[in-house]
């Protein structure tokens, strides 16, 4: 006769947090009496549970909840109508460049949908992700909701709001993750002042559905890989990519730009 | 009855969780179980922290679940998430049984159908990765398996077989 297997941690995380039925809860005590050490594990479920709460104290991990919970509502929830859009003529990168120094923008007339781009105030200045098509008739800003083609030729710019460091990738609807920012993954880039422009253009290529770009930013240094990562979980998983948005630590903060993909 | 830390507004309307009492109550188990499943403290205290916001952001599956087997499962799908993006090496045997189900690929449909499904029924369905690692990883019978998920054991066969590559050959999955 061949002993019976331990009981299964989940069977006895949930007879320790007393969330099984009566009977239920009868037989896998029956079975922790049963095995060697078997009441013993039970006892040093309580202890972990008291030396946990002592290391990471419920009020600050409900805060921090909390805080993760808004993020993302706020996050999701539409944004006002984009007020400003730029139409210049000239080529990409050199023409952005003066641009960025010398235009203010006109109020917009165009019907971009609403969008769940974020910008948010840091300091005296906005935090902000801005995305340049080039197109026949010059370089035009699009915001979140703007539909974008296969082979659109992209360029990207961050205004950094006076955080120091940041990352800006994108994923598509193919589950791809792309790094814009810095070029390798290591440590997130030294953010400049005002607005940036990168120095690389980007061509969309025929993934279907869309493309989302992200600009995650801090005031403290951080791995590249900690967004990689949960770009890479975002992007795996279908019902979530095209809206939710990633997951990070309290410490950083991101903005969005989601452009649809529509056929030409 | 009531779970510790939930209470109902009033009947048919939202739920509202009291955080900081639920993670009183169930925050060690989260941790555990993400420990167990990352091998690793910081990553586990992170994946914690969306366990909960999720559960948060999903409070109406609490009217027809427990909260541990709730929160179990939900650990449970963060922690294969956050494997599936990362690449790591196997510890151990349960460790690489752990990681070939975080890297196959799931079989269920994802689409609109599947959500318009899921906003009708109550209890959502619980996605085959998760369901083998309950089997695979954690030890719990087939039948077991099937009571904490809302399936008949052949469902949860069916749900297994249809996992690909070699997580579907591994032991317990024949029928």
């Amino acid at each position: 006769m061949t002993a019976r297997p331990p009981v299964p941690d989940w069977w006895l995380e949930r007879l320790a947090a007393g969330d099984l039925p009566p009977a239920r809860a009868e037989e896998i005590r029956a079975r922790l009496a049963a095995e060697p050490g078997g009441e013993e594990r039970l006892a040093a479920l309580a202890r972990s549970n008291q030396d946990l709460l002592d290391r990471f104290p419920a009020a600050e991990a409900a805060r921090r909840i909390r805080a993760q919970v808004d993020r993302e509502e706020r996050a999701e929830r539409p944004a006002p109508r984009p007020a400003l859009r730029w139409m210049l003529a000239a080529p990409v990168a050199a023409a952005l460049a003066v641009a960025l120094l010398v235009i203010r923008p006109p109020p917009s007339t165009s019907s971009i949908q609403d969008s769940p781009e974020i910008t948010r105030a840091k300091g005296l200045t906005a935090v902000a992700l801005r995305i340049h098509r080039q197109t026949d008739r010059g370089i035009e800003r699009l915001t979140s909701g703007a539909g974008a083609h296969p082979r659109d030729r992209l360029q990207l710019s961050y205004a950094s709001g006076g955080a120091r460091h940041g990352v800006l990738l994108s994923i598509d609807g193919r589950g791809g993750v792309t790094l814009h920012l810095p070029r390798e993954p290591g440590m997130a880039a030294a953010l400049g002042a005002g607005e940036v422009l990168l120095p690389d253009a980007y061509e969309l290529d025929d993934a279907p559905g869309f493309e989302r770009f992200f600009f995650v930013y801090a005031d403290a240094p951080f791995p590249v890989e900690k967004v990689l990562a949960s770009a890479r979980a975002l992007a795996a998983d279908p019902e979530r990519s095209a809206r939710a948005p990633l997951t990070l630590p309290p410490e950083l903060s991101q903005v969005s730009v989601f452009l649809p993909k529509v056929s030409p | 009855m009531t779970a510790a830390g939930v209470h109902p507004r009033n009947e048919g309307a939202e739920l509202a969780v009291d955080v900081e009492g639920y993670y009183r109550a169930y925050g060690p188990m989260v941790l555990r179980r993400c420990s167990r499943l990352l091998r690793n403290d910081q990553k586990a205290v992170d994946a914690t922290q969306d366990v909960f916001v999720r559960l948060l952001r999903n409070e109406r599956r609490l009217r027809s679940e427990s909260p541990t087997s709730l929160l179990l499962k939900i650990a449970t799908n963060v922690c294969l998430n956050v494997l599936r993006s990362e690449r790591r090496r196997p510890e151990d045997p349960s460790d690489e049984a752990l990681l070939e189900i975080a890297a196959a690929d799931e079989p269920e449909p994802r689409s609109q159908a599947r959500s318009a499904l899921r906003r009708i029924f109550s209890r959502e369905q619980e996605s085959t990765r998760a369901i083998a690692v309950m089997h695979l990883v954690d030890g719990l019978t087939l039948e077991e398996v099937a009571g904490e998920v809302g399936l008949s054991v052949s469902g949860v066969r069916k749900r297994l077989r249809a996992l690909s590559g070699r997580v579907a050959a591994l032991e317990g999955v024949e029928p």
